[in-house]
């Protein structure tokens, strides 16, 4: 079977529909990644926080972003971006422990996409049930750009879930949950939680979970990306 | 971007050594450097990047160094770091790293370990310490020569006689004569600027008819030769035999601190612990026995400056004890003649554990073959009251709690013995608990193996398996906890304004002689020596190798503390006791310490797992 031929479907039949440059640049380069195995691979985790849960009506507050390079999170490259919005934070404050007057200094929501785009380009995607994290990146596109794109992931989430399955573990309620997830792997407790914490706890989750994995050096990136399917 | 908000990093860093000396804003500078790794047990050791050499600090999980030959040279776990030895020696990596957990490590690149080394001196002096540590435990097991490795300050006289060098030689004679010495140090304007000797006074003064009234400066020896505090006893004794001279006054800059004669280093030559036990057994009568443990504190002493293992320490003094004992016993017999019946002297607490230090009490009791016929009552009466009272008059102080051979209720027949166990293990009430934890590490030091074996050997398979005995000795074991409060900081105890410090027997050492002792008795092991009870428990598979190797050492470095800080006291002239005050201690040696507290504290909660769960 040709190497993640459906992701590659969905990225051709998008560069057909007359994308926006920007967004059609950034398809292009993603390309060469999906090749490389996990050593070799630039991968960016990312989280966001958003007002709420869904992707058409709630904002994304912030953006934390944290790059795994050759295995290892350079900590020196990683960022965090506050996005102004309209309204006002509201309930999730107390979540995040955002306050209105931090965001003085935030982007607005076209400067964030293109800075996120920029950081991201050519990298694949890494997130915490990821899903939703890219519906909503996707619904920010589509408000800015009037298009969206398939964006090229790899989720701890379901990474997890399938290593408990093939362990024949019962999946307790919020067993899948970051924190629970990490403690397994002997990963620390983090009190703080922002988008940047977030990040970096799920790129060190990642790191954890393919060591668990064995044999780091041959696995692929398609495998990780395919866990979803 | 605003990487400061590295937030988890920065606290973590900040809160172990060496990185809590430094300032935030260098913590930070840390944080942006660091890459994180994450080392899986299945890829067995840890692979080093020989381009790129790099501090790693090891954010959860547990790490092995060890050499190329396989030895254990460092345990490390959340909070320290490795790849040390090879930024310092700047030699490639010769050490293995096993990885004994998963876990998170950070890495700091060398560029940056340089920077904070020449910038921050305590990052510096951290690692240089912890790399001399290294190299001294590659060493740890080489035999030591106490005369060749003790220092001076343990054998030297602190307190000098001196004399103003304007006095007159009479007055200097007077002065020597009421002390008793035959060299007084001369001062001038607090500096040490002479020494005169007996054999100055002679020379200088008598046979070349000058007048008592001679200034002390006129016949003294101008600049005498000296040693400073830090030498050892084996550089002392070449100088002094190079000159040929026998009083050496100990000097800290120009100021003298001390004086050492030829007498002192004989002494302290005679009060290693073979000739001291071979000393004990010539003596031929109490008294002169008494004088011989004399030498008792200064064999301690000497064991503590030379630096033995606390575990040592215990067992050279617990033998010395024994053979002091015996000769009391044997010296005794010649007096009352021989015992009307097979006796055993048995020793409980620290001397059944073998791990007397300096001031023990005497915890002792009689075993008696079978019940005494009144004549028989009436010779062991007095001979364990001559027994207790010569320990006394030797400086092994009366039992505070009687409990001696010389109480009728410790000098019992076999089944009386017997049967005071049954009670106590079959009724562990509060009391019976506080008795066990005496009376469980007895040891005899005088009499046949075979009574003593037919004793334990009934006491153990009683508290074998026995669960509800158990329960009680573990719960008592539980009272006190090791001195470590919320963040693993220290808890002081106080005694109104005054901080005491630490309690490091109480919390400490006694702590462990009680995990060790419950497992034993659970599992009818005869060993009371708590080292020798964990490795018991390890080779049997009580205790998993990891804990037992950790709580060994846990036992052994604060059984160290304690007598290092007793040594500290002595030296000083301080109240000897077991508080130790955590300022008085390198960061170093205070993170292995809470360390050492941690695995106490652990093992406790493991004995509550293991022997409380159903209550």
């Amino acid at each position: 079977m040709p190497t993640l031929w459906w992701l590659k479907f969905l990225l051709w039949r998008k560069k057909m529909t007359g994308l926006p440059e920007p967004l059609n640049q950034y398809l292009q380069a993603i390309t060469p990644a999906l090749s490389c195995t996990f050593h070799d691979a630039p991968l960016m985790a990312i989280d966001l926080e958003m007002t709420g849960l869904d992707p058409k009506n709630d904002q994304v507050i912030s953006i934390g972003l944290v790059p795994i390079v050759k295995g290892e999170i350079p900590l020196a490259k990683a960022q965090h971006l506050m996005i102004a919005i309209s309204g006002s934070v509201g309930q999730s404050a107390t979540v995040h422990g955002i306050v209105d007057n931090q965001l003085h200094k935030a982007l607005t929501l076209p400067e964030a996409l293109a800075w996120f785009l920029s950081q991201t380009e050519g990298h694949i995607l890494v997130a915490h049930h990821a899903p939703l994290d890219i519906q909503f990146i996707q619904q920010q596109l589509v408000r800015c750009f009037g298009h969206s794109i398939p964006l090229v992931f790899i989720d701890t989430l379901a990474i997890e879930k399938k290593r408990r399955l093939q362990q024949q573990d019962i999946l307790q309620q919020g067993s899948l949950r970051l924190g629970a997830s990490r403690a397994r792997y002997h990963l620390p407790v983090y009190s703080a939680h922002n988008a940047l914490v977030d990040a970096l706890s799920c790129a060190e989750l990642l790191l954890a979970q393919v060591a668990a994995m064995g044999d780091v050096k041959k696995l692929t990136v398609k495998k990780l990306i395919d866990v979803i399917r | 971007m605003d990487a400061s908000e590295l937030q988890p990093v920065e606290q973590f860093l900040a809160a172990h050594s060496p990185f809590d000396s430094l300032p935030a804003e260098v913590i930070s500078r840390c944080a942006k450097n660091i890459t994180v790794g994450y080392y899986s047990k299945a890829s067995a050791f840890v692979e080093f990047d020989t381009q790129n050499p790099k501090l790693y600090i090891v954010r959860s999980g547990a790490f092995e160094v060890r050499d190329p030959d396989g030895v254990l040279v460092d345990r490390v776990a959340e909070g320290e770091c490795f790849g040390f030895s090879t930024l310092l020696s700047g030699e490639k990596v010769v050490n293995k790293v096993a990885i004994l957990e998963d876990g998170l490590v950070y890495h700091l690149p060398q560029a940056i370990f340089a920077q904070l080394r020449a910038e921050q001196r305590s990052f510096d002096q951290f690692f240089a310490r912890a790399f001399a540590k290294r190299l001294r435990n590659e060493g740890r097991f080489k035999a030591k020569d106490l005369t060749t490795t003790s220092r001076i300050t343990s054998i030297m006289c602190a307190k000098p006689i001196i004399v103003q060098a304007h006095a007159s030689v009479i007055d200097a004679a007077k002065i020597m004569r009421e002390h008793r010495v035959s060299s007084v140090l001369v001062i001038d304007n607090n500096k040490l600027v002479g020494i005169l000797t007996d054999r100055d006074l002679r020379n200088r003064v008598i046979a070349e008819g000058l007048d008592v009234d001679t200034l002390v400066s006129q016949a003294m020896t101008v600049n005498p030769i000296s040693t400073h505090a830090n030498a050892l006893v084996f550089e002392t004794m070449l100088t002094m035999s190079e000159h040929n001279i026998h009083h050496l006054p100990v000097v800290d800059g120009n100021k003298a601190i001390g004086m050492i004669t030829s007498t002192d280093i004989l002494r302290a030559q005679r009060s290693q612990p073979l000739l001291l036990i071979g000393e004990i057994g010539r003596q031929g009568n109490i008294d002169s026995l008494i004088q011989v443990s004399k030498q008792i504190p200064l064999l301690l002493q000497n064991l503590i400056s030379a630096d033995a293992r606390a575990e040592e320490i215990g067992r050279v003094l617990t033998s010395v004890t024994d053979a002091l004992t015996r000769r009391l016993i044997e010296l005794n017999q010649q007096i009352l003649g021989k015992a009307p019946m097979a006796f055993c002297w048995l020793a409980f607490g620290s001397q059944g554990r073998q791990d007397q230090v300096a001031c023990s009490d005497q915890d002792n009791g009689l075993l008696l073959a079978h019940e005494p016929d009144e004549f028989a009552a009436a010779y062991f009466e007095a001979l364990t009251k001559a027994v207790c009272k010569g320990l006394d008059q030797c400086g092994y102080v009366y039992c505070p709690g009687d409990i001696m051979a010389q109480n009728p209720k410790w000098r019992l027949p076999l089944n009386q013995w017997k049967s005071l166990f049954k009670h106590w293990v079959l009724t562990p009430e509060p009391k019976a608990l506080m008795h066990a934890s005496i009376f469980f590490d007895m040891r005899p030091v005088f009499g046949p193996i075979n009574l003593f074996s037919e004793l334990q050997d009934d006491v153990l398979t009683s508290t074998k398996d026995n669960d509800i005995f158990l329960a009680g000795m573990a719960g008592n074991s539980l009272t006190e906890s090791p001195p470590l409060g919320f963040f693993r900081k220290f808890v002081l105890e106080r005694d109104g304004s005054e901080v005491k410090g630490m309690d490091l027997k109480h919390k400490g050492s006694a702590l462990i002689n009680d995990i060790a002792r419950v497992y034993a008795l659970s599992a009818g092991i005869k060993e009371v020596n708590t080292a020798k009870r964990i490795r018991a428990l390890m080779d049997a598979n009580i205790i998993n190798r990891k804990d037992a190797l950790n709580l060994a050492d846990a036992h052994e470095f604060i059984a160290h503390m304690r007598l290092a800080n007793q040594g500290y006291q002595v030296t000083n002239n301080l109240p000897v006791n077991n508080f130790l005050k955590p300022q008085h201690l390198s960061s170093l040696l205070r993170h292995q310490l809470r360390d050492a507290f941690k695995v106490v504290h652990d093992a406790q909660a493991g004995i509550k797992l293991k022997f409380l769960r159903s209550f």
